[in-house]
């Protein structure tokens, strides 16, 4: 956490250097502005148990997965505006936990989450720093689910009929708080911290269930443009 | 404008990405780390696939200590299947086969059925196997009528030596699980004792009760006992049968007539009976306190010996991946759980001897050795069976059969009345194919934290 704290610092430092007598100006009312960077989604995995049939205490846990995003804002006004992103699947892996832990990959997953924040721009559209918190509605959507030879193993080992999975997608909501960098007049840098809360049930082929708790944190470093 | 054409461009493909085939889920990759060439198991009846799958055995259906056969149809868990048999098709390998069939009983009963060895079939494991002694429960010479051939551990190993010219190829997956026989053969001898007391104690004390209202009762007691006697010493003979000699010898007796009624004899036997259990049960008691240094050093030292069985017959010969249960719980099973708190105690001590033995012959961590620990799953399964999905972990599946309660010829037509498929015992030792089933997702499980799938 503290490493990417540090790079974020410097990403936003280098963009300060590359802003430097630039005046600027930023999102105003019905100014659209896109911007595109590198999203990563960590999920804070709280799994609850396989159920029965299982080893008791049998759980999962979640990987984190990066990938870029192209958001897109609007300004309603000069202080709020709202925001939707674009992007590619997330790519999760999922592991043995618990009374498991140690068996490795046992699948993955992509989520793709569609957000449509509404958000509050702190300050006057010229300020250099503006800092912002945003509130979205969320649609968390699961999808290629796979399985492995490991899976099956510990859920239906030998019946030739490999296990497979599905995970509930949910409509759930999302804090943000976030600051924005104006770098000139038409150029910006920001940095977004996303946190969602979502709880899913994980579906298995062979009628088990497991609940999990996922709530995960994204961070978004973004360069953009106002159009 | 350009850059909104190059947004919609984006958009395009990332819905084009969320959208495209294959979203639904699948199994994904099957395969395995390590591609085992041959499933090679030595073992007691927990790993047995069907020595004695022969002769009467075979024609009553039965020829594993589980419930048999498959009858999936009926309920997707009664597979009739083995653990070893839920492990071979995962690691894509062939059904486990018995490397020797056959059986040393009594021909009139169809169990003496010739011995046969198969060259291409590696599960050595025999019902009643021991780690070195070679007569185990079951075996002819330990009076049972099926004539098990219970060959030991260190024959079934030295079996397969010969066969592969005395070397592992190292890609096969070995399987070590025994001290079973060792363990229900010190138990068998324990029911011996008691049986054999009760027995006596009964005859005494049924005699003596029944002659109380002759004339001269010391005369008629004799009588009766000679009659007891009689009837014990005949085959085909009943408790029911052994109680009519006596009552009927009784009610003969000078001034003695009033005994042949029910309402008069019934609660003489059921006395006597109480007095016959009372001398059993002191009678292994006391079997098992003079005995139970001796039973416990001995399950201790099979531990050691299966331990260097392990090292200088299997790894020393170039087994590179092999697995060693421990001896499940024996102490939680329906065979002792139905015996005193003495000999409960007893059979978790020779289970503890077993297993500290084996683990610390087997020593330090070797990359090529998965102990896995049958014995604390087995232990939490009867204390907390609802996250197993187990129904019953103290009744067994099988009803009563032609050979008594063993699961060997039990199957889905014998076991007791309702749903079944989720007990964890078949007999009073033996798993379900439910149970198999969960033994062999545990050791799965320890395989894939090992490396090794």
């Amino acid at each position: 956490m503290k490493v990417r704290f540090n790079s974020m610092i410097k990403v936003l430092g280098v963009a300060a250097a590359l802003a430097f007598a630039q005046g600027a100006s930023a999102q105003s009312a019905g100014q659209l502005t896109a911007k595109f960077g590198v999203n990563q989604i960590t999920p804070k995995v709280e799994s609850g148990d396989i159920s029965a049939p299982a080893l008791p205490g049998t759980k999962a846990d979640v990987g984190r997965d990066k990938q870029p995003v192209l958001i897109f804002a609007y300004g309603l006004t000069d202080n709020i505006s709202v925001e939707g992103a674009l992007g590619t699947p997330y790519k999760h892996k999922l592991y043995g936990a618990g009374a498991i832990e140690g068996t490795g990959l046992l699948g993955t997953a992509q989520a793709l989450p569609v957000i449509a924040f509404l958000q509050y721009r702190f300050f006057e559209p010229t300020a250099t720093f503006r800092p912002f918190v945003g509130i979205g509605a969320t649609y968390a959507y699961f999808m290629k689910e796979r399985g492995s030879a490991r899976m099956t193993a510990i859920t239906n080992p030998g019946s030739g009929v490999p296990t497979t999975f599905s995970i509930d997608s949910k409509f759930t909501y999302t804090a943000q708080v976030g600051v924005a960098m104006n770098l000139s007049e038409k150029w910006f840098a920001d940095v977004t911290v996303n946190k969602t809360r979502l709880r899913t049930d994980v579906n298995f082929s062979t009628g088990q269930t497991q609940f999990m708790k996922l709530d995960p944190v994204s961070v978004v470093l973004a360069v953009g443009y106002k159009f | 404008m350009r850059h909104t054409k190059l947004a919609l461009a984006v958009l395009t493909a990332a819905v084009l990405t969320a959208c495209g085939g294959g979203t639904s889920p699948k199994g994904g990759d099957q395969t395995n780390r390590i591609a085992f060439t041959n499933q090679v198991s030595f073992g007691d009846s927990l790993s047995d696939v069907g020595t004695y799958a022969v002769g009467a055995v075979k024609a009553a259906g039965g020829g594993k200590f589980t419930i048999n056969g498959d009858n999936t149809a009926k309920n997707v868990d009664l597979t009739g299947k083995n653990w070893l048999e839920f492990m071979a098709p995962q690691l894509n390998l062939p059904a486990p086969c018995a490397a020797q069939t056959g059986l040393q009983g009594d021909a009139a009963r169809g169990f003496s059925v010739p011995i046969v060895t198969y060259a291409n079939c590696y599960n050595y494991a025999q019902g009643g196997a021991r780690v070195i002694n070679p007569i185990g429960p079951g075996n002819a010479q330990a009076g049972s009528p099926i004539g098990e051939t219970t060959v030991p551990l260190v024959t079934q190993i030295a079996n397969h030596l010969a066969k592969v010219n005395g070397k592992f190829t190292g890609t096969e997956l070995v399987t070590v699980v025994a001290g079973g026989g060792d363990i229900l053969f010190q138990l068998g001898s324990l029911t011996q004792v008691g049986t054999t007391a009760g027995a006596q104690a009964f005859g005494t004390a049924l005699a003596t009760r029944l002659a109380a209202g002759a004339t001269n009762p010391q005369t008629a007691a004799q009588a009766i006992g000679l009659a007891i006697a009689t009837e014990n010493a005949r085959p085909g003979k009943t408790d029911q049968s052994v109680v009519q000699a006596a009552v009927g010898a009784a009610a003969r007796q000078p001034g003695n007539q009033a005994v042949a009624q029910p309402a008069v004899y019934g609660p003489i036997v059921a006395a006597a009976q109480a007095d016959g259990t009372a001398a059993g049960n002191s009678a292994v008691a006391a079997f098992a306190t003079a005995n139970a240094t001796r039973l416990v050093t001995e399950m201790g030292t099979a531990g050691a010996q299966l331990a260097g069985l392990v090292k200088s017959e299997v790894l020393a010969k170039g087994a590179k991946y092999v697995i060693v249960g421990n001896l499940p719980d024996v102490a939680s099973t329906p065979a002792a759980k139905t015996r005193p708190a003495a000999i409960q105690q007893l059979v978790a001590a020779m289970i503890t001897a077993f297993n500290t033995q084996l683990k610390n012959g087997l020593g330090a961590d070797d990359p090529r050795v998965l102990y896995t620990d049958l014995y604390t799953v087995s232990n939490d399964q009867v204390k907390n069976p609802a996250p197993y999905g187990l129904t019953n972990t103290s009744t067994p599946a099988c009803g009563p059969n032609a050979l008594g309660t063993t699961s060997l010829i039990c199957t889905s037509s014998n076991t007791v009345a309702g749903d079944v498929s989720r007990y964890m015992f078949a007999d009073e030792t033996h798993p379900t194919p439910f149970e198999y089933d969960l033994i062999a997702r545990y050791v799965l499980k320890d395989m894939a934290i090992k490396g090794w799938l």
